[in-house]
């Protein structure tokens, strides 16, 4: 028999942490509910979920402080849920660790497959770092060939130049996560880069030029508009 | 009271302003003044000349700067620039000549009255500049109210069916609960309106960074095919890299509202295409597509959010366009484009753009 995953929800709102579970359990995930910041870090310790989806206001502390908390001494991974709409806030929550973000009012099929993708990453992130440095990350028609520094759309080399195929690697390590600008540029041109985006988008804009078929409507690297962007996740 | 020498000292500052684009307005005006008396004067034109000269100066900087300040020391200044160059003796004062109190009551006059003047039309445009913004509130605020009303109606009319019903058959309850979700749907969209028009009230500057244009169609579309799965969407980018200032989140629910509309208003619609090009120092976003069209009737009132609720639909009145159009219009303007509707052969195009700055090369 599988063991069913646990997903822990941090959610003062009755109404959708029961719509959250409910949708979860039909699912076949193990759902359990937390209502306060306080009860959510007791319950985090002494059940060891797989997932964390937290929302962001709670009463009793700020839904980032339990984020920074968490993030001290585990890895777990956590889907931010909020109705601050403001992309600053996705930033920031990216910024503090969280996998994923969801804005409210969000769909069952959304969550869902955030969820799904969160716990995935978790499974083969120790295994995609190895990639990173050796071996291939393929999805649809792209595969990133990181031996030979080159990616390939359509069995073809798309040739990329070494700092379009910098941003492709990372994108291709994190693969269905959004990675902030700030991110990017950070681990591409280290701390003391501007935080300047407008050189990565150039980058990015060719980079789709020479992948995707019509940029305008990529099938691979999307933009979170204000936020950053993001690989689409391989099988 | 050190209260009521506060609102003293307050009220000098609003009658007495000093600003330097007025000071050197004022500076500026006398000096031209001055240069035109000045030849006449070497000319040996007969005296006489030089005062409506300076009378002129002062009424148009009374005019032109505000309070009173710099038209009485434009006042005082013309006086004394009258007296000591233009009159007999040159370039000398004499407060002797016949008249003198005269020129500089005279003077002194012009520009009371004409900063007065200047000050109230002032006052009374901001006021009404104000009433304009209370009333586009307050219809906001109607056309909202009414958005709202309707579908929490049949929201909390099919909860409370299915709740007082159990006996309800299946395949009814279920297009119920279909309803709700459809109208909650409509809830957040109007939501998401109130949430940009927020996001852009006040005096706040918009905040604008240089967004690539083809990213935003893509995000666009990508939102419009999870919402309207049957409907075909193209997007066209040109080849260029086109970066464009705006706010990339207002600027993303404006092509939202229009693709929203492109369906629902279209009526008849299968197939939207939403594209951008350059126009000079333009970008040009256009969503059209192969609906209904505009009926020719509405289409010069649009976009001013005066639509009825039964004039744009028939039958159908709760899904207004006026909301959506007047958070675009809105939004388009601040950003300094404009924002255009017409029919096509088949179908109906709305498109507006957005003045670029300077390319950016990589």
């Amino acid at each position: 028999m599988n063991i069913r995953e646990k997903v822990l929800i941090v959610e003062d709102e009755k109404g959708i942490s029961q719509f959250i579970a409910a949708a979860l359990s039909s699912r076949g995930y193990e759902a359990i509910q937390a209502h306060t910041g306080a009860e959510a870090l007791t319950i985090i310790s002494s059940h060891c979920p797989d997932l964390v989806i937290l929302d962001l206001g709670l009463p009793d502390m700020d839904g980032l402080s339990i984020l920074e908390q968490l993030r001290a001494w585990s890895s777990l991974p956590v889907v931010v849920v909020s109705a601050r709409s403001h992309e600053k806030d996705k930033v920031t929550a990216l910024d503090l660790g969280a996998d994923d973000y969801l804005t409210k009012p969000f769909g069952t099929d959304e969550l869902l497959a955030r969820v799904r993708a969160a716990i995935r990453h978790t499974r083969t992130a120790s295994g995609n770092s190895e990639i990173a440095r050796e071996g291939t990350y393929t999805v649809g028609e792209l595969t990133i060939d990181y031996n030979k520094h080159q990616a390939l759309i359509r069995g073809e080399n798309a040739k990329l130049t070494l700092n379009e195929f910098r941003i492709v690697a990372l994108l291709g390590k994190y693969a269905g996560k959004v990675l902030t600008y700030d991110f990017i540029i950070r681990e591409l041109w280290g701390p003391q880069a501007s935080s300047n985006n407008q050189i990565l988008r150039v980058n990015m804009a060719n980079i789709r030029r020479k992948i995707e078929k019509n940029p305008a409507e990529p099938e691979y690297f999307f933009t979170e508009v204000g936020v950053g962007y993001r690989l689409a996740e391989g099988n | 009271m050190p209260e009521e020498r506060k609102t003293f000292g307050q009220r000098i500052r609003e009658y007495f302003p000093i600003s330097r684009r007025d000071s050197l307005l004022t500076v500026g005006i006398l000096v031209l003044a001055t240069a035109v008396c000045t030849p006449l004067r070497l000319a040996g034109t007969t005296p006489g000349f030089a005062f409506p000269v300076f009378v002129l100066a002062t009424l148009l900087i009374s005019r032109l700067t505000d309070g009173y300040f710099h038209g009485i020391v434009a006042a005082i200044l013309g006086v004394i620039c009258v007296n000591f160059a233009f009159t007999y003796p040159f370039l000398a004062f004499d407060f002797t000549i016949d008249g003198y109190p005269l020129t500089f009551l005279t003077l002194l006059t012009v520009s009371i009255f004409t900063s007065a003047l200047t000050t109230k039309m002032k006052k009374w445009e901001s006021l009404r500049a104000e009433a304009e913004k209370e009333r586009m509130r307050s219809n906001l605020l109607r056309s909202i109210s009414h958005d709202i009303r309707t579908p929490l109606t049949s929201i909390i009319g099919s909860a409370s069916a299915i709740l007082d019903n159990p006996d309800l058959p299946k395949e009814q309850q279920r297009e119920m609960l279909e309803n709700v979700r459809e109208e909650g749907q409509w809830l957040i969209r109007v939501v998401e309106n109130l949430l940009s028009i927020t996001r852009m009230g006040g005096e706040t500057e918009l905040v604008k960074d240089e967004e690539v244009a083809e990213e935003i169609l893509g995000f666009a579309a990508r939102a419009f095919r999870k919402r309207f799965p049957g409907i075909a969407i193209t997007v066209r980018a040109p080849e260029e890299l086109l970066m464009v200032p705006m706010d990339p989140i207002l600027i993303g629910q404006v092509l939202n509202n229009l693709l929203e509309n492109a369906v629902i208003h279209g009526r008849t619609t299968t197939a939207v295409r939403l594209s951008v090009t350059r126009e000079g120092e333009n970008a040009r976003f256009s969503v059209a597509d192969n609906g209904q069209g505009i009926p020719k009737d509405v289409l010069p009132r649009l976009f001013d959010g005066t639509l009825k609720h039964n004039e744009t639909t028939k039958g159908d009145g709760k899904r207004n366009m006026g909301l959506g159009l007047s958070v675009c219009r809105a939004i388009v303007r601040a950003h300094g484009g404009h924002l255009n509707a017409r029919n096509l052969e088949q179908g109906a195009e709305f498109c507006f753009t957005l003045p670029l700055t300077k390319e950016e090369s990589a």
